[in-house]
């Protein structure tokens, strides 16, 4: 599919693959398909960081390639691999004479016994696909440096074989909790959008967009309580991942309502914190008010 | 788009460009050249693509926003904004809560440190005694002193296992790549097994600092440990506190300690005001622990444990800080010097791994000496 022509576009685009992107995040996202530049999200737990990359994804018709960091994480689990089971075999098949010849050890260092990771996997797809670097900031330092690469060329060099390069450039969105200041280097490559919680009103459109079965007035509900709870001193607030978690759980349960008891018995869908926990009972009235 | 107006709109996109570096935001020439192409699918007239491209491309850190929005204001609008209002973490609440740091004298040149230290001796104590001699009671020379015996002191976090790996004589992982290469030699049989083993990393280490009145005589040294500290070990997050936190890694990581300490002392608004350690724990715990700065980490945090807050909150902060790092060690002044604990130490104890005395330089030592054993 081509890419959007206006930032709107984009936007609708966005809303008919059931995301609500505001005009920030879609400008954002616009220029990094325009200048082919990667994406880094920044933003609370829940937001919506993930969810639009998955989006574009549907929406652009790319295929998601998605690595999702971690501390160790090194090139063999992102980059590529070696085949080594094959190569094994490979040398074994091979007689005396034929592994003197300098091209049947080349070989075995070749396309054909390489495995493809994530990140070379994206680079080899290209414009077919939307490249999610998820949490990046749980990966170490030492990673970071090979992203490099990778987000300022589009490429990915391997010794042995060379360098491997995107013809057109897949979309790269990268994400980050803020769990530690990420590398300057890293971000100099990047554009940088802060995704913050939606209003009161887009996040009521959310809920209906993404749970469609649900009614405006237990969404409204749903969202005020959400809202209020954020503005209770929590040490995780809700996000908006949350909200529609706990519409999904009302919905289950069969409530049509909010009433004390159906926030009692469903508050696990928002708050995961003990101590939270203990501070929401003491709300539960005014949460279910609504 | 007509070539003149072209220009004219480039320039104020550059001179845009310009403003918010001067107003202190790294923007480089090449964020600005990708600001305009990103301009250029997008409408010139429309305030809002010109205030998000830009914003996209020309900031790399939430904490720059207020800056940005204020300086877009300025610029494209002609509205004067408050610098106030763009830096609310900057303003005082009220003046008379906090004073200018005073800082150590700054480090003399090596011929000028020889032409003072010569007839004053080292500023009049020898090395061993300065050692033992409390903060509190330290001239700013004899602090400057203290500062270049402090670089001596080794800091060595403990070690934890990390999740990456690196080729060893023996392991658990077998090291495929370089068995299937040496294989080569011996025509495919892997004659010999290699291996590696996950390699061993420092632990974080996180040091919250009391800045407040009643730690005014410590503070100052206690920063110095820090810069030096920061400067020893990677891995190193500093952060200060009297009435509110304040994190000062970045200001920290300058290399010349009286750079780094002026600037870590422009940074913290509220030196020598109130101590409201619960709530600045509590912020701690909010802002960075939940996001994991102290997971599997050291938090060292040095106070005295005067709190003029709710006992309850710095409860709860201790509690939920011990649940979110490796180990929770306090240091204070008063530490073993046998008087009777204060109201906040009571009850942060139950949640502190070590409690340590930190009253002078061998105190300290000490300190780093206990740091490298802590499991």
């Amino acid at each position: 599919m081509t890419r959007p022509a206006s930032v709107a576009a984009l936007t609708e685009t966005l809303c008919a693959g059931g995301y609500l992107a505001d005009r920030g995040l879609s400008t954002a996202a616009y220029v990094a398909l325009t200048l082919d530049r990667p994406l880094l999200l920044e933003g609370e737990v829940g937001v919506g960081k993930t969810e639009i990359a998955k989006t574009l994804a549907t929406v652009l018709g790319r295929r998601l390639i998605r690595l999702q960091c971690y501390e160790g994480i090194d090139t063999n689990q992102a980059l590529y691999e070696w085949d080594y089971a094959r190569q094994l075999l490979q040398i074994r098949a091979l007689s005396e004479a034929a592994l003197a010849d300098e091209g049947a050890v080349d070989a075995l260092f070749g396309p054909k016994f390489l495995l493809e990771r994530p990140l070379l996997d994206a680079v080899r797809t290209g414009d077919g696909a939307v490249l999610l670097v998820d949490e990046v900031d749980r990966a170490d330092d030492e990673f970071e440096a090979f992203l490099l690469e990778l987000l300022s060329e589009f490429q990915i060099t391997i010794p042995e074989i060379g360098t491997i390069r995107a013809e057109r450039p897949p979309l790269v969105v990268l994400t980050s909790n803020r769990t530690r200041e990420l590398h300057d280097a890293l971000k100099r490559r990047c554009l940088y959008h802060w995704v913050d919680y939606p209003d009161f009103d887009r996040e009521v459109e959310i809920v209906l967009v993404r749970e469609p079965g649900v009614s405006e007035t237990l969404a409204r509900r749903v969202v005020a309580a959400v809202t209020r709870l954020r503005e209770l001193d929590l040490a995780k607030a809700p996000g908006v991942a949350e909200t529609i978690d706990w519409v999904r759980t009302l919905g289950a349960v069969g409530a049509a309502d909010l009433d004390p008891q159906t926030v009692e018995d469903t508050i696990g869908a928002v708050v995961k914190d003990r101590d939270d926990l203990d501070v929401v009972r003491a709300h539960v009235h005014e949460l279910s008010r609504g | 788009m007509a070539d003149a107006t072209g220009t004219a709109f480039l320039e104020t996109l550059v001179g845009f460009g310009r403003a918010l570096r001067a107003a202190g935001l790294p923007v480089g020439t090449g964020d600005v050249q990708t600001y305009c192409a990103a301009m250029e699918p997008l409408d010139p007239t429309d305030l809002l693509d010109l205030y998000w491209a830009g914003r996209t491309t020309l900031v790399g850190r939430r904490e720059h926003l207020p800056v940005y929005h204020r300086v877009f204001r300025e610029w494209f609008l002609g509205v004067p904004g408050e610098p106030d209002e763009a830096r609310p973490f900057n303003r005082p609440d009220a003046p008379e809560a906090w004073a200018d740091l005073q800082l150590p004298e700054p480090e003399r040149s090596g011929e000028e440190r020889e032409q003072q230290e010569a007839p004053m001796g080292l500023v009049g104590s020898d090395v061993a005694t300065l050692r033992a001699k409390s903060f509190a009671d330290c001239t700013p020379d004899e602090l400057a002193a203290l500062r270049r015996i402090m670089r001596t002191v080794r800091l060595t976090p403990p070690r934890r296992r990390s999740r990456r790996t690196a080729p060893a004589v023996d392991g658990r992982r077998p090291d495929l790549r370089r068995t299937v290469r040496e294989a080569l030699r011996t025509h495919g049989d892997p004659a010999t097994l290699r291996w590696r083993e996950r390699r061993v990393r420092p632990r974080r280490l996180v040091l919250v600092l009391d800045v407040s009145g009643s730690m005014a005589d410590y503070s100052r040294a206690l920063l110095q440990f820090a810069h030096v500290t920061s400067r020893a070990a990677r891995r190193v997050e500093v952060f200060c506190f009297g009435t509110r936190l304040t994190r000062i890694t970045r200001e920290l990581e300058h290399r010349r300690p009286d750079d780094a300490l002026a600037r870590a002392a422009d940074a913290v608004v509220d030196w020598e005001g109130g101590t409201r350690i619960g709530a600045s724990l509590d912020a701690f715990v909010r802002e960075w622990g939940r996001r994991g700065i102290g997971r599997g980490g050291i938090v060292v945090i040095c106070s005295d444990g005067l709190d003029r807050g709710d006992p309850a909150l710095l409860e709860s902060a201790m509690r939920r800080l011990a649940r979110r790092c490796h180990r929770v060690v306090w240091l204070s002044p008063h530490a073993g010097s046998g008087g009777p604990p204060s109201l906040g130490m009571t009850v942060a104890t139950p949640y502190v791994d070590r409690l340590l005395p930190a009253r002078d330089l061998d105190d300290l030592e000490r300190f780093a000496r206990t740091l490298a054993v802590l499991g």
